[in-house]
């Protein structure tokens, strides 16, 4: 699964960035893409993911750097002639073509012979379950049908790599996820690499190998998804990724462990990297919502802090608590649901909310 | 129950009775109009196509003679083919002139060169056809500005008036600006994903303009040459004052038969083979433009 670094990179960007006037869409990028690997590239819209796709699949150009397709500079070669087939977000189906010639046309345009791209396209259509849908208009499907048909075209030529943007966007909740498990299972059957771009975390994290979270045209983070969950790198990851609370605060005590004095109390933590802390330093807690524990009565713990229900939000087995701390910030707490269930919380009531000193995850301060 | 149901569905037609009166109100102009001037006028055209023509008089009456006679005169059918080819080639050459330019405006241009190339396929429309077809007709002459500029060169003069190019230079002034803007668009909501889509797929720029860009406008070209058909094959001013009125297109044999004999009854049976023959273009035109694959 995940890829060791001395493999060699399939794709890789250098130093590339691309600019839209005075707007700058991705800065300085450095990345290698390894072969056979689903990489995500996740962030808000407008952090530079779909243009840096778009470079990849030479629909854009970059404005300085080098991209590389298995060792060779790419940059100046037309997107017609590389062989990097993208899944739109509108999927880009034809419509004046049945689905058959429009699975065949990579084919068609390839000058393979009628028959062989007949029989290549239905292998395809077979694969993705789609057989009987051969002879039908592209109206005539439905979204997850569309999404197979999309996924048939560009898989038809045998590519090394496929791109995706946003594919699944358009489709149904319940859509969404079944769709995953196809992408999943088809990526690790095929062994070639996919670069899907979302700005979901539950798609990039269901599919991925490695995530990329892009901030503002940088890259903020590489790593699994557990890494990127459990130890963000910088602030904007722990903000962007999962549910955490992050307090500022800086170092007292560095004994065995830390002691970090906030605007709402002191807390220890593990030192859980093997850099320098020094007294004085500055830095941000991180503690993620389904670490937390709560207790009606204030415990007698380290790492306990009271709180004032405000809401919470219900979405079946797991309650996620909005609670507000004594300096007016927001905390927010996950607990499974019949764990709450007994506890009278209302509007206004307190609580206490306290964790492992070993779970909290430090960013920023020296050396980070 | 039962009663309280029965009031319901009556009161129910009544509101939906009232709703069609409605809108059959709002209607009936357009319906009149249409009657007044298109129908009925037609159905009179289609009588007459059977009277007779004494003393330079028409009379009422059912023979069948008209049709007849023209069927099976040589020169109906020679100008009948005649005026089909000269409307397929305008339509053609139509089409293939105004696709570049529709192409260049659509995809190559800045939205303000669009809007002010627009304007300029606009402006033809102000001044009348006919005015146009009368300076081309001084353009076009042997002394015309195109002549001496070819004899500057050494070349010429070239007949350019009273032939099928006069014809078409007043085809092409009566619908080239007309094309340019229904390929244009068309062309300008041509899903640029679906382009790109192409590109991706190994699909060449040139091949992309056939394979996909083409049958994506398709309603916007079927369109532009549906209207040139339409236009040229109906014609009068052009091939009289520019192609010199010899050979005659039918619009010229229509004026021709009623000059001669007041001959009204054999114009009405031209009119409407040529009216017959309109519909039967611009339905399959239509049902072409609007069939789903190509």
């Amino acid at each position: 699964m995940n890829q060791t670094s001395a493999a060699r990179p399939l794709v890789s960007f250098d130093g590339v960035s691309k600019h839209y006037g005075s707007v700058v869409a991705v800065h300085t990028m450095n990345l290698e893409i390894y072969e056979g690997e689903f990489l995500a590239l996740m962030g808000p819209s407008g952090c530079g993911k779909t243009t840096s796709l778009r470079m990849l699949a030479g629909l854009e150009e970059p404005s300085e750097g080098e991209i590389r397709l298995d060792g060779q500079r790419i940059n100046e070669i037309s997107s017609i002639e590389r062989d990097t087939p993208m899944v739109w977000q509108s999927l880009a189906l034809f419509p004046f073509l049945s689905v058959q010639k429009n699975v065949e046309f990579g084919l068609k345009m390839r000058a393979i012979a009628v028959e062989e791209r007949r029989q290549r396209a239905r292998k395809w259509l077979e694969r993705m379950e789609i057989l009987e849908l051969a002879e039908r208009d592209i109206s005539q499907l439905s979204g997850g049908q569309r999404q197979r048909v999309a996924l048939a075209r560009s898989l038809v030529t045998e590519p090394r790599i496929l791109l995706l943007d946003e594919p699944l966007t358009a489709l149904d909740a319940n859509l969404v996820v079944r769709m995953q498990g196809v992408l999943a299972r088809l990526q690790k059957e095929l062994g070639i690499t996919f670069v899907y771009v979302t700005h979901s975390q539950s798609e990039a994290f269901a599919m991925s190998d490695r995530v990329v979270i892009m901030s503002q045209g940088r890259i903020e983070q590489i790593g699994s998804p557990k890494a990127i969950y459990r130890s963000p790198a910088s602030r904007f990851v722990a903000d962007f990724v999962g549910a955490n609370n992050i307090l500022s605060g800086s170092i007292t005590e560095t004994g065995e462990d830390l002691k970090i004095s906030t605007a709402v109390g002191e807390f220890h933590c593990e030192k859980n990297s093997d850099r320098d802390f020094n007294t004085g330093d500055t830095l941000d807690l991180v503690i993620s919502a389904d670490l937390v524990q709560i207790s009606m009565e204030g415990p007698e713990v380290q790492n306990s802090l009271r709180c004032r229900f405000i809401s919470e939000e219900f979405v079946g087995s797991i309650v996620t608590i909005f609670a507000e701390l004594e300096d007016g910030s927001d905390f927010k707490v996950q607990a499974r649901q019949r764990d709450l269930a007994n506890m009278a919380l209302e509007e206004g009531a307190a609580f206490f909310a306290s964790w492992n000193a070993a779970d909290a995850h430090l960013i920023g301060g020296n050396g980070a | 129950m039962a009663p309280t149901e029965n009031t319901h569905s009556v009161q129910d037609m009544r509101q939906r009775r009232q709703v069609t009166l409605y809108g059959l109100t709002w209607s009936m102009p357009i319906v009149v109009w249409q009657l007044i001037f298109f129908v009925f006028p037609l159905i009179f055209l289609f009588v007459i196509s059977f009277w007779l023509v004494k003393n330079y008089r028409m009379v009422p009456g059912f023979d069948t003679i008209n049709w007849i006679k023209m069927f099976s005169k040589g020169y109906f059918w020679d100008t009948y083919w005649r005026t089909l080819g000269y409307a397929g080639v305008a339509t053609i050459v139509t089409s293939i002139l105004a696709f570049p330019c529709a192409f260049a405006l659509a995809f190559k241009v800045s939205p303000k060169v669009r809007r002010w190339a627009l304007f300029f396929l606009i402006v033809p429309f102000f001044t009348s056809y006919l005015v146009r077809i009368y300076s081309w007709q001084i353009f076009l002459n042997d002394n015309g500005i195109f002549n001496t500029l070819f004899a500057l060169v050494g070349l010429g003069p070239f007949q350019l008036l009273n032939n099928f190019f006069g014809t078409l230079v007043g085809y092409l002034t009566l619908c080239l600006p007309l094309v340019v803007v229904l390929q244009l668009i068309s062309l300008a909501n041509v899903d640029r994903t679906l382009i790109e889509a192409a590109h991706n797929l190994g699909c060449g720029r040139l091949r992309t303009v056939f394979q996909v860009i083409i049958p994506l406008a398709k309603i916007g070209i079927i369109l532009g040459a549906v209207f040139t058909f339409i236009l040229t094959f109906g014609d009068f001013v052009s091939p009289y004052y520019l192609g010199g009125s010899k050979p005659p297109t039918l619009s010229i044999l229509i004026i021709d038969t009623t000059k001669s004999g007041q001959q009204w009854p054999r114009a009405a049976v031209v009119a409407i083979v040529m009216i017959l023959t309109l519909l039967t273009i611009m339905f399959a035109s239509v049902a072409a433009a609007y069939r789903k694959r190509t």
